[in-house]
């Protein structure tokens, strides 16, 4: 009787060694048919809590309406320009107090100040000063993702041994070359962490401020879903967060990080 | 390759915890004839790695000079490579590329640079492993490539600080033998930094026994070469040798 599960269970294995997105689809399994259950004993009553089918159906809808695509685009082109000015402001500054003590105690106080302002807590002077639109958003995400991408990135500068830096002078870098040679590649890994944390806060405040300030958008789209009373679209929305910030994660952020920090040897697997 | 010599070389610093004046070196004259190799050799907390960085220009020298062809050392520079003891491989860089670093920041191309990384590589028997990342390989072959790394930029004088003290006996012997190989090839000018007076005497033409910051006396050995550990355990001479070192550092 033993041998059947491991049979099931070895077929398992070379299932998910042949296509691994069936080994992270599988433990959402149990939750969604844990879902289904619950709806279909009706606990609930179907207007809060409406079933698996009912939300697949209604991204149907909404993907032939061409609301959710539009919608999407709107929110992943945000998100793309918030972090990339976030990035390229963030890398050069953390760099910058990393390297020099002076840029260190001039910035650093000022950056913790402005970093315990939380992103949301400026949207009301934002709102009023930019009004409702793309600006307000993209500033939001830019102050979102710029503090863990610039605490980082000092933190990486920090840590690059000593001696890597005499080993490039004495082979007879500039200090101008130092930056692209040994800071940038040596604070890698933690400019990444820092790309991910800025990113995942990034998404997650440009959500809140679609719902606050949007006029499309995948935030915007649940908080409307919620004047209309459509439980249905409130969920599919947080559904399609938790799977497009995976497949951010999984597809993009997971493989830089295997191809540089991993492979040096800089971050233990 | 150029000469190296050392005047009257002091470093003094302030030690503000205990509020008092150090001096980790005290008025060292020292002088290195082109293609030469001296071994320095001390306990450690004797000045002799701070000699080493202020030679390689890592750290200000308080006073006295240092000329390397008659020019004062002003920083680091690539007429004065260094090994480390910790390897200080750049992670990032394929071992070719970790080779080939010093030409490539004086601007040769790359295929030019590749080619002499590749000779260099072949010198320390590491062609095999040329595409592959430090990180990759064992402790003895990372020191190699610091070896010929540091070569490999062709530098007035090659500087190594206890660059075997971190890798097993066995492998620390063979990379000795290796490095008097490699030493006897290229005949750059070298100061070895070491508290192994075994070592210090295998490698070298000359000891400097060193003890609190002042250079105690120097030794010639005039050991032939190559030297080879199977021949040299069993040699009277090296055995006196080291023991008149030992004493003398021990005494101090």
């Amino acid at each position: 009787m033993t041998e059947f599960p491991l049979k099931l269970w070895g077929h398992y294995v070379r299932l998910t060694a042949r296509w691994p997105s069936i080994g992270s689809l599988a433990p959402f399994l149990p939750v969604i048919a844990a879902w289904w259950i619950v709806t279909e004993l009706q606990i609930f009553p179907r207007v809060f809590l409406p079933g698996p089918g009912e939300v697949v159906r209604s991204f149907g809808s909404l993907v032939y309406t061409g609301i959710l695509p539009e919608y999407l685009q709107d929110s992943l082109v945000r998100l793309v320009v918030g972090a990339f000015w976030g990035v390229a402001i963030g890398v050069p500054l953390g760099i910058l107090i990393g390297l020099s003590p002076r840029a260190h105690s001039a910035l650093w106080p000022p950056l913790l100040f402005f970093q315990a302002i939380g992103d949301i807590a400026w949207l009301p002077i934002l709102v009023i000063w930019f009004g409702y639109g793309l600006v307000t958003v993209t500033v939001v995400i830019v102050y979102t993702v710029i503090f863990p991408v610039i605490i980082n990135t000092v933190l990486g500068v920090r840590s690059i041994p000593i001696t890597l830096h005499r080993a490039a002078l004495s082979l007879g870098a500039s200090r101008a070359r130092m930056i692209w040679e040994v800071i940038l590649p040596g604070a890698l890994p933690n400019i990444m962490t820092g790309m991910r944390n800025g990113l995942g806060y990034g998404w997650r405040a440009l959500i809140a401020t679609e719902i606050i300030v949007g006029t499309s958008g995948i935030g915007f789209m649940m908080f409307d879903a919620r004047r209309a009373g459509s439980v249905v679209e409130i969920l599919l929305g947080m559904i399609i967060l938790g799977i497009l910030w995976y497949i951010v994660d999984s597809w993009i952020l997971a493989p830089v990080e295997r191809a540089t920090g991993q492979r040096w040897g800089l971050v233990t697997r | 390759m150029k000469d190296l010599v050392i005047r009257n070389l002091s470093k003094t610093y302030f030690d503000a915890y205990a509020g008092t004046q150090v001096t980790a070196v005290r008025d060292i004259s020292l002088s290195v004839a082109e293609g030469d190799f001296i071994s320095i050799v001390g306990p450690s907390g004797c000045g002799k790695s701070t000699i080493l960085n202020m030679i390689a220009g890592f750290i200000p020298h308080s006073s006295g000079e240092i000329l390397v062809g008659g020019k004062p050392v002003k920083g680091p520079g690539r007429d004065r490579g260094v090994v480390f003891q910790s390897f200080a491989l750049f992670p990032w860089r394929t071992v070719l590329e970790n080779v080939a670093f010093g030409p490539k920041m004086r601007g040769v191309g790359r295929a030019e640079r590749e080619k002499i990384a590749h000779e260099y590589l072949a010198l320390a028997k590491l062609s095999e492993a040329a595409g592959r990342y430090p990180n990759e390989l064992s402790g003895g072959m990372q020191q190699r490539v610091g070896v010929v790394r540091a070569l490999a930029n062709e530098p007035d004088v090659l500087l190594m600080d206890e660059p075997f003290a971190s890798v097993d006996a066995q492998t620390r012997m063979t990379l000795q033998e290796e490095l008097t190989r490699i030493w006897e090839a290229k005949r750059p000018t070298v100061i070895f930094i070491t508290h192994d007076v075994a070592e210090a005497v295998f490698l070298a033409n000359r000891v400097v026994a060193l003890s609190k910051g002042r250079v105690l006396d120097e030794i010639a050995v005039d050991l032939p070469r190559p030297r080879v550990w199977d021949e040299l355990n069993e040699d009277d001479r090296f055995k006196s040798m080291t023991g008149r070192v030992l004493q003398l550092v021990r005494s101090a």
